[in-house]
Order: C-alpha cells, then sequence, then structure tokens
C-alpha cells in the first residue's frame, strides 16, 4: 500500500508524517508522534476515549482518517495547559476529584472544552447531554460534571 | 482521636496532573522500538471437538513473524484455586471466544490478516448454555478429566460442579418447624463486564539472560508473575511484572489476560510484543461477573424475627473454575445478609458451562446474593404487614454479635446507615405518588487480608519515597496510604514520591482486590514509620548529643524541645547517606486471622469478612405507566467506613460504585444465545452514561474498624453491591410489581405491568 506524505499542525505545531491512506489520526497521534494522552479502546467511535478537537469541533479520533486532517487544527489533551499552566478545566477536574483511573479524563475534558465554547453558561443537564458520548466507569460522572459547572464558572477569557 | 494534619482531609490524589495532562502513561499506551503486535484468534464454536487447526497460511502472510498454537506451547493446566485452564484449546472447545491461537506481525492489519487465513475444523457438540443444563440428570461434562486436576483440597467438587461451598448452622429444619411463616423465592441474574475503559494490554520482552518482563495492566502483578512462571516453564525470578498505569479494573484485571500471549510471542519472536484486547473480546472472552440463580427459603415469626434461612446460589463459572470456586464461598456469607438468623443452611456452587470463565467483579457474588436476600426481606415485610425499614432494623445484627460462621462482629454501623439513609430518602412518605416509590437495601462486606509489604525512604532533601508492591488502579488507594505515611511521618503529602508494582524492585503486595489497598498499604506504611522513627531518634540523639527519650519526631524534624535542639529528616537522612547507607525501612502488615467456628463451614475458601463494613441504599424513583421506564429522583448511600482516609474519593467510590451497580440493576447484560454473545459491543452492551446517572448523595458513617488504620474499613467494593436490590425494591413499591430478574428493564417491567391487568 502506497504512504501519503502529510503535514498535521498538532497543538499549534507541524509534523511531517509518511502514512498509509487507511490510517486513523488516533493511530498516527499515538504511535508514530507518541502523543499517547488521547486514549484508545473501542474504536468504534462508542466510548469516547480518544475525542479531541478537529478545527475546535470534538470528534472521536479512532473514526477519523489522518488524510482528512490535511490543512486542519488538531488539539490533544497535551496542548491543553499553557506550559506549567494547567487549563482551567483541567484545573476543575483536579479540584473536583472528578480524576479516578483517568483513562477517560482526557476525552472528557476536550468534549467539554468544545461543549463550554459552544455554550459558556450550561445548566448541569445540558453537560451531561454534551459528555453522553464519554464513558467512564469509575466516577458515576457526578464529580465530572462537577468539574465542568466549576471550570464554566471560571472567567471567560481563561477558556 | 488527636487531630490529624493528612489523614481525614479531601486532599487532591498525587497521579492527578499527569491524568489530566496526558502524561500518565497506562500500559494501553506501553511501547517499545521495533515492537510487534499481537492477536488472538479465538473460537466462534462455543463446544466442540478441535478436529484441525491449520495455520501454515498464516504463517506466510506478509509482516508475519510468529503463528502459536496449542502445539507450540508446553502443555500444563494452571488456574488459581483448580487448574483446569489451558493457553490454547488443545483438542476439545470449551466455549465460543476461547484462545485457539495467537499471531505475532509488524502491523495490526498483517496480525489481522493471518488471524483470517488459521483453518480451524471443529466438530460441533451441544453446548452447556446455563447451570440448569449443567446440573441436569446425565448432563455431558464440560471437563471429562476434572477428578484428575489438581486442585485445592478443600473444595468440594464433582463432575460439573468445581465448589459447593456450605456454612451450617444450627437445625434449618428445626427453625422453619417453629416459624409461622415460611417463604420462597427464586431470583435469577445476567452478566455484567466490568466496563474498565482500557483494554486488557500487555507488552512482553525477552532479554538475553532469559528473564521475560512484561508491562501489564493487571491488578495483580505478583499472582500474574507466578502464572506465566507456570505457563512459560520458568522461574518465577525470569518473569518481572510491572503495572505502567491501569484504566480500571473492578476485579477484571485480576487473573492472566493477555499477558502470557505477549510473552509466548515474545519468546518465540526474539522481539517486544503488544497485545490488547478489543471491545468483542472484552464482551465475549473476559472475566465478566457470574450468572446466577439463586433459592432463599426463609422462615419468620409473625411478629418478624428472621428464624431460619436455606439458601442455595448456583454461579455460571464458565468454562473453567478461576475465580468461581472462592466467590461461591463468598456467596454464602452474603446469603446469610448482615442478619441474625439462629438456624442456617447456605450453598454456593460454582458450576461448568460452555461459556467463558466469568471472574471477580467488584464485590464478587454481593449483588447476586443481595438481590435475591433484600428483594425477599421486603416481600416478607410486606406479607407481614411490616414497614421494610422496621424489619430489617429488628434483625439486623448489633456490636459484640456473630456473624453466619461465628466471628465475632465489631464496629457495626448498620443501624445507623439503615436510619440516615432511611431520613435523607424521606422514608415515611414511600409512595409519594402513583407510580413513584422509595426502596432500601442493606448489606455487608469484607476488607481482604492478605500481606502488604512496603519500603519507605527518606532523601537527602527530606522528602519520602514510598515504594509498594500495589497497583494503582483508580481509586486513589494510594493517595490513602501516602496520607497515613505523610501522617505519621509529620511531613506532607507533596513531599511523598510513589514507586508501584515492579515484582523485580517493589516489595510483596497481595494486590488491588478486595477493597484492600489503603487498609493494607496503609497499616504497612504506619509499621514502616514506627521503624524509621526508632532510626531518626537513634542517629538524632547521637547528632544532637542529647538522650533518645527526649526526642520526638515532629513537623519533618527530630526535636528535643526541651534542650531547644532540632535536626530535620533532610539533615539525617543525608548524614545516614554519609555514613549508615541511608535512611530506609520495611513495613509490613497482614491482616490478623479472624476467628471464626470452622466446624460451621465446608468447602470454603472465605470463612469470615475481616474488617466489614456495613451499608444502606435507598433510592426514589418513578415507573412509566406505559412503557415501563425507571427514573431516579434521588439516591442516598450510607456507607460504614470506619474512618473517611479522604472523603473526595471515598465519595468518588460511592458514586461509581454506584452508577456501575445500577447499570446491573437497569441495563447491563451479556446476553447469550446457545452460548454465543449477541451484543459484543459498547453500543449494544448498555453501560449508564452522564444522562443516565443520577447525582448520588452519600452520607459516610464511621464506626473504627479495630484493625484497619485510623480505623479505615475498606470501601471500594460495598457501593457496587445493594443498588439492584435498592431498585427492585422501589420498582416494586412503585406499581406494586415485582421483578426477580436482573436487569429490570423497561420492557420486562411494562410486561410484567400489562400481565397484572390482566
Amino acid at each position: 500500500m502506497g504512504k501519503l506524505a502529510l503535514s498535521l499542525t498538532i497543538n499549534g505545531e507541524s509534523h511531517d508524517v509518511l502514512v498509509e491512506p487507511h490510517r486513523t489520526l488516533l493511530d498516527v497521534l499515538r504511535t508514530d508522534l507518541g502523543l499517547t494522552g488521547t486514549k484508545e479502546n473501542c474504536l468504534d467511535a462508542e466510548c469516547g476515549v480518544c475525542t479531541l478537537l478537529l478545527d475546535g469541533m470534538a470528534v472521536n479520533a479512532c473514526i477519523v482518517l489522518a488524510v482528512q486532517c490535511r490543512d486542519r487544527t488538531v488539539v490533544t489533551i497535551e496542548g491543553l495547559a499553557v506550559g506549567a499552566e494547567l487549563h482551567p478545566l483541567q484545573r476543575a477536574f483536579i479540584d473536583a476529584g472528578a480524576v479516578q483511573c483517568g483513562y477517560c479524563i482526557p476525552g472528557m475534558i476536550l468534549a467539554a472544552r468544545a461543549y463550554l465554547d459552544e455554550n459558556p453558561t450550561p445548566s448541569e443537564a445540558e453537560v451531561r447531554e454534551a459528555l453522553a458520548g464519554n464513558l467512564c466507569r469509575c466516577t458515576g460522572y457526578q464529580k465530572i460534571v462537577d468539574a465542568v459547572m466549576r471550570a464554566a464558572g471560571a472567567p471567560a477569557a481563561a477558556r | 482521636m488527636t487531630a490529624t494534619r493528612i489523614v481525614g482531609r479531601s486532599l487532591p490524589r498525587m497521579d492527578a496532573p499527569g491524568k489530566v495532562t496526558g502524561t500518565a502513561i497506562y500500559a494501553a499506551d506501553f511501547a517499545l522500538p521495533g515492537m510487534l503486535h499481537g492477536r488472538v484468534l479465538r473460537s466462534r464454536d462455543p463446544h466442540g471437538r478441535l478436529v484441525q487447526i491449520d495455520a501454515s497460511r498464516a504463517a506466510r502472510v506478509r509482516g508475519v513473524r510468529a503463528v502459536l498454537t496449542a502445539a507450540d506451547v508446553a502443555d500444563v493446566r494452571y488456574g488459581g484455586s483448580v487448574k483446569d485452564e489451558e493457553v490454547f484449546a488443545r483438542d476439545r472447545v470449551r466455549f465460543a471466544g476461547q484462545p485457539l491461537a495467537a499471531v505475532a506481525a509488524t502491523s495490526p492489519e498483517a496480525a489481522a490478516e493471518a488471524l483470517a487465513a488459521i483453518e480451524v475444523a471443529v466438530e460441533p457438540l451441544p453446548p452447556i448454555v446455563d447451570v440448569t443444563d449443567a446440573l441436569a440428570a446425565g448432563a455431558p461434562l464440560v471437563h471429562e478429566g476434572w477428578a484428575s486436576y489438581a486442585a485445592l483440597p478443600i473444595l468440594h467438587r464433582d463432575g460439573n460442579v468445581c465448589n459447593r461451598a456450605r456454612i451450617v448452622v444450627g437445625d434449618v429444619e428445626r427453625g422453619f418447624e417453629e416459624a409461622d411463616r415460611i417463604f420462597e423465592h427464586r431470583f435469577v441474574t445476567r452478566s455484567v463486564h466490568q466496563g474498565y475503559t482500557e483494554p486488557r494490554a500487555a507488552v512482553a520482552q525477552w532479554d538475553s539472560a532469559g528473564q521475560v518482563t512484561v508491562w501489564s495492566n493487571t491488578q495483580l502483578p505478583f499472582e500474574i508473575q507466578s502464572t506465566l512462571s507456570e505457563i512459560l516453564q520458568v522461574p518465577v525470578s525470569k518473569v518481572r511484572v510491572v503495572v505502567p498505569g491501569v484504566g480500571g479494573g473492578f476485579g477484571g484485571k485480576l487473573r492472566v489476560g493477555v499477558e502470557h500471549f505477549a510473552a509466548l510471542l515474545a519468546r518465540k519472536t526474539g522481539r517486544a510484543v503488544k497485545v490488547m484486547t478489543t471491545s468483542e473480546e472484552e464482551l465475549t472472552a473476559a472475566y465478566a461477573r457470574q450468572p446466577a440463580i439463586v433459592e432463599l427459603k426463609t422462615g419468620v415469626t409473625t411478629d418478624g424475627r428472621l428464624l431460619a434461612r436455606e439458601g442455595r446460589l448456583w454461579f455460571d463459572t464458565g468454562a473453567f473454575a478461576g475465580s468461581g470456586p472462592g466467590v461461591a464461598s463468598v456467596a454464602t456469607l452474603m446469603l446469610a445478609g448482615p442478619y441474625r438468623i439462629p438456624h442456617l443452611l447456605l450453598e454456593g456452587y460454582a458450576v461448568y458451562t460452555n461459556k467463558t470463565n466469568f471472574g471477580s467483579f467488584r464485590a464478587p457474588s454481593g449483588p447476586q446474593a443481595n438481590f435475591a436476600v433484600e428483594s425477599q426481606m421486603d416481600i416478607i415485610a410486606d406479607a407481614l404487614h411490616l414497614d421494610p425499614l422496621d424489619f430489617r432494623l429488628r434483625n439486623i445484627v448489633r456490636e459484640g454479635e456473630e456473624g453466619p460462621t461465628g466471628q465475632v462482629l465489631t464496629a457495626v454501623g448498620l443501624e445507623e446507615c439503615l436510619r440516615k439513609v432511611a431520613d435523607a430518602i424521606g422514608w415515611k412518605d414511600r409512595r409519594p405518588a402513583p407510580g413513584r416509590g422509595k426502596g432500601i437495601a442493606c448489606g455487608w462486606w469484607t476488607t481482604t487480608g492478605g500481606s502488604s509489604g512496603v519500603y519507605v525512604k527518606i532523601n537527602p532533601d527530606g522528602t519520602v519515597a514510598l515504594n509498594t508492591g500495589a497497583a494503582e488502579i483508580g481509586t486513589a488507594a494510594l493517595t490513602g496510604a501516602a496520607q497515613v505515611l505523610a501522617e505519621d511521618l509529620g511531613v506532607e503529602l507533596a513531599d511523598i514520591n510513589v514507586v508501584s508494582a515492579d515484582t523485580l524492585s517493589t516489595p510483596f503486595d497481595f494486590g488491588a482486590q478486595g477493597s484492600r489497598t489503603a487498609f493494607a498499604v496503609g497499616n504497612a506504611c504506619r509499621a514502616a514509620v514506627a521503624d524509621l522513627k526508632r532510626q531518626v531518634i537513634a542517629l538524632g540523639a547521637r547528632q544532637l548529643g542529647v538522650d533518645e527519650s527526649a526526642l520526638e519526631l515532629r513537623d519533618g524534624a527530630v526535636v528535643a524541645p526541651a534542650e531547644g535542639k532540632r535536626a530535620t529528616l533532610a539533615e539525617l537522612a543525608r548524614i545516614s547517606q554519609a555514613s549508615g547507607g541511608g535512611l530506609i525501612a520495611h513495613g509490613t502488615f497482614v491482616a490478623p486471622p479472624t476467628p471464626y467456628d470452622a466446624k460451621r463451614v465446608e468447602g470454603h475458601v472465605y470463612p469470615v469478612f475481616h474488617s466489614p463494613s456495613f451499608h444502606a441504599h435507598a433510592v426514589d424513583l418513578s415507573v412509566d405507566a406505559d412503557t415501563g421506564e425507571v427514573t431516579i429522583h434521588r439516591y442516598v448511600v450510607a456507607q460504614d467506613v470506619g474512618f473517611a482516609m479522604n472523603p473526595t474519593y471515598i465519595e468518588g467510590q460511592i458514586e461509581g460504585g454506584v452508577a456501575q451497580g445500577l447499570g446491573q440493576a437497569l441495563s447491563e447484560e451479556i446476553v447469550y444465545d446457545a452460548g454465543r454473545v449477541l451484543n459484543a459491543n459498547l453500543t449494544d452492551y448498555k453501560m449508564p452514561t452522564a444522562v443516565d446517572v443520577p447525582r448520588i448523595e452519600s452520607i459516610l458513617v464511621q464506626h473504627p474498624s479495630l484493625v484497619g488504620p485510623f480505623g479505615a474499613k475498606g470501601v471500594g467494593e460495598p457501593p457496587n453491591i445493594e443498588p439492584p436490590a435498592a431498585v427492585a425494591n422501589a420498582v416494586a413499591s412503585a406499581t406494586g410489581v415485582r421483578i426477580t430478574s436482573l436487569p429490570i428493564t423497561a420492557e420486562k417491567v411494562a410486561l410484567a405491568l400489562r400481565e397484572r391487568e390482566r
């Protein structure tokens, strides 16, 4: 199978990769670029652990082909903090006790980030709806929802 | 109790920053240069004679580096209590999902192509699809050679029964004779999956000295080490198991899952090999919760005293014994419930069928037995015109009374749990509106024993390294243990770094199972601090020229208050490094044995609940009269945690455990048809999402354990026990319809409502 040369913009940095056209963004991030913060599980867009931002939209990277990401902007969990300064959502997830095993957390945070961009002052029910595509088996979602509500209360400029 | 600085506070878990920034590495993330991709070929047939397996075409697929079948591995049977398992099926296939072959290739695509190229000929046999099938007269044996397998001598095995555990107390027949009323019911539960979001994953690599290192997300690195030693036929010292990070376990990552395939393929290829499960493999060939049938016969007086119970619980353990014999034992303690019943005959069976080897899921046996016991408690209360809460309060065990096997119960917080949860839910108004009702359920559970060791080292900057063999599986148990360490040593939590779960370098630990990690590792930390105190006080006395008796350890220093002298831990560590090899202590803990009456038990591998916890759940819900759909308005848990080491993460355990329990109660089921799973994906296997789980209210009750650190009891498993019973009782309260099987789907409720109308 032939390979394609691609330039991908991930977390503001440009990466040149050579990949077969069938390979997913998730696979390329994790295998070729060592960005394992985007997690792998069902590979069928059922669980949401691979959620990241593609042009600001939350998508499941397991069903996006790397070649579809040409000339587009990808943000992964590794790109959310500014230096040592955690993003308000990351801070809120720690402060609310929303992190247990943590495997769903990168996807949760990015799904929440995309939703708060769309609706900066959500109700709890709206947050639950927005996160319904992301499975978590540790927390019962409560402290995750609390964390997102807490972050939504942060100054808008910080988001 | 004197005021504490660190324990009892909701401090953030130590590993949170890595987890929210994506830098924490899990086994699924672990990779080595040049690593091959391993995949497993699994049987499509639930039962049959394996006539032939031809891998020659697969071996020629481009990129394939190894193909293994039973012919390529040592003919050993392994397993915990019964050695009945084999790496690959050799001449008989016993479940759909059983491994037949494994391949390693340079890409996942090549591995998949190779799997498809393996030719398998199976002569199908009729599958034994459930316990009823397996126990029928003249049923074929799942293991014809069962009697020849090595097994724990204590087990009572017979054909398709790989253990029958029994508790006998008093004379159950006499109890029934004395009873005014006798109630007999049957309950059925289905299999549910742990649902961890990180698949089981392992990377294996052999070195030139013949040692294999396996990076795995197991909960029990030391058990995996010994199992791999058996399978690979190498000394245990040649197997090193390292746990990089675990994305949830809930009991599903106790037993060997993919580690052996990775190790065998790595040995064959001389390369590092990674094996990770698919969702389909998880739902067809993992260690999900056992389906169960429970029969309860309970005798009571008209004024509501429990007199006698005969209870039997049959677990479908699947094609291998695995955790089954132990879980069947625990079930008998759960069938007694947290009640005083003078006459008991309780039996738990683990029964072979042609299904996956069901295993240990958070509070194994708990939800199945509790669903039956607590449903029947409500049925009896209704029949006797008693309030279900009053009926329970009349019969619950109390301080100093005996458990079913004669253990003396202490720190029994059950009455407080029941009263608090009832108050919180507004129990006096049990049926606030048509179609709306409240339910209550209570139970007890163990804090598993087993030993733990830690090394605690004081660094030259005064920070502290905690080296433990336990894995952090997400519960924050190691943060809890570190809080104990910081408290006792007089340092801050931020001063502690944790190194964990490497069988080569960390001390032994019985593992992250049975709600024991914070409890046992915390106590081992206390022992280590006691030793370190002796060391630093001896060193400090020499250094400061004062008597040892004048010194105390306080705020990260040894201090002689009268003399006004002080040496910090950092200074003492530096002095020790220059002169005495550094400050380090080996702390150990093993739960003291809990005395019981051995004459009451047979075939029992778990006769007592150590430092038992007690809990009550209450739920307020509505049932849609047309669709049968359940909507939960409120869910309240009161749990006796002994001492709340870190309230935030205890709430987290309660919230997560209830959510998981509500899945089993309402929506989750691995659906089997003639031995094959019909819903092996995460769309059709219905785990609760953020819109399905209600806000869960936690009340932490604290009756300190005599053994646990600062009085703590195990907290992780209990919240998973009561949700099915609480929901079933509330549905009955709301509708008058009693559902005796799980899950309580909308369809099932709607059909029951229609049935009643006819």
